[in-house]
C-alpha cells in the first residue's frame, strides 16, 4: 500500500479558538448544531467531523478551514 | 400518516406488556377460566391479541418499506436518538455489532438444530460386535419439517441413555430470543460508544 493510502490524522485548534472567542463547549455545540459531546470528541482528536460541520465551525470563527482543521504533518 | 404510524407503534408497544401480562395469566390459571364467568373477558382479549397481531403485521411492512418510521422505531425501542452526526455514526457501528452478533447466534444456533448425538445400550441380542452400548453422532437438515417426521425409522431397537436431537426450543422462543437480544445488543453498543465519546 502506498503512503498516500495511509490514514490521515486530522488535528483541529477547535479548543484554541474556543477559548480565545471564550466560548464554552456548550454553546459552541449549539450555535453549530451538534451535542456538546460532539465537540468535546472532535476537540480530543476521537473524532472527525464531516465537511458540513467543519464548515460550519469555519464560519462560525470567521476563519478558513485550513486554519482550523489540517493534517498533523503539516502542522510539524 | 405520521401521526396514525405513531399512534399505532404506541399501541403496539404498550400493549406488549400487556399482552405478556395475559399470556402469562392464562398460562398460570389455564384450567377453568374458559368455562368461569370470566368467558367474556377470556374472549374479547383473544379479540384484542388478533388486532394486535394485524397491527404488528402492518408494522413490519412499514418498517421495510419507510426509513423515517425505521428511525422512529429505532427511538422508542432502545430509547436513543441521533441528534447530530456523530451519534449516527455511532448508530451504524452499534448497528454493525448487533448485525455480527445476531449472525453469529444464528449460525451456532443453525449448528444446534442440525446436530444429533445419542448414548445407547442396545438389547443383548442386537449386539453390535459384541458390544451392547454405543454412541452415534450425525447432522441432519430437511428443508421442510413435515419430510423428517413422515421418514420411517430403520434404526436398531435401543434404548437411549441420553440423547440430543436438536433444539430443545421451540421455534418461537427463538425468535423472542432473538428479538430481545436485537434490542439489548443496540442499546449496549450505543451506550458503550456514546460514554467512550
Amino acid at each position: 500500500m502506498g503512503r498516500s493510502c495511509e490514514p490521515l490524522r486530522i488535528v483541529n485548534r477547535l479548543n484554541v479558538l474556543r477559548a480565545e472567542h471564550r466560548i464554552t463547549q456548550e454553546k459552541l455545540a449549539k450555535e453549530v448544531g451538534v451535542t456538546r459531546a460532539t465537540i468535546v470528541a472532535i476537540e480530543k482528536g476521537d473524532y472527525n467531523p464531516s465537511l458540513g460541520l467543519a464548515f460550519r465551525i469555519s464560519r462560525y470563527f470567521r476563519r478558513d478551514i485550513n486554519d482550523i482543521f489540517f493534517v498533523e504533518e503539516e502542522e510539524k | 400518516m405520521k401521526r396514525l404510524d405513531a399512534i399505532m407503534l404506541k399501541v403496539f408497544l404498550w400493549g406488549l406488556p400487556v399482552l405478556a401480562g395475559w399470556a402469562l395469566f392464562n398460562h398460570i390459571f389455564d384450567t377453568g377460566l374458559a368455562a368461569s364467568p370470566m368467558r367474556a373477558v377470556y374472549n374479547a382479549s383473544g379479540f384484542a391479541y388478533a388486532l394486535w397481531m394485524l397491527l404488528s403485521v402492518y408494522l413490519g411492512v412499514r418498517l421495510i418499506l419507510s426509513a423515517t418510521f425505521r428511525d422512529r422505531v429505532l427511538a422508542r425501542l432502545t430509547f436513543i436518538r441521533e441528534r447530530d452526526e456523530r451519534e449516527a455514526l455511532l448508530t451504524g457501528r452499534a448497528t454493525k455489532t448487533t448485525l455480527m452478533t445476531s449472525l453469529a447466534i444464528l449460525i451456532f444456533l443453525f449448528c444446534l438444530s442440525c446436530f444429533q448425538v445419542s448414548f445407547f445400550k442396545l438389547p443383548p441380542g442386537e449386539a453390535l460386535d459384541g458390544k451392547t452400548r454405543g454412541f452415534s453422532l450425525g447432522l441432519k437438515f430437511s428443508l421442510l419439517k413435515d419430510f423428517e417426521a413422515n421418514r420411517t425409522d430403520t434404526a436398531l431397537r435401543r434404548y437411549d441413555v441420553y440423547s440430543y436431537d436438536g433444539l430443545p426450543v421451540s421455534s418461537s422462543a427463538i425468535i423472542l430470543l432473538l428479538i430481545v437480544w436485537q434490542v439489548v445488543s443496540y442499546n449496549c453498543t450505543m451506550r458503550r460508544l456514546t460514554r467512550q465519546g
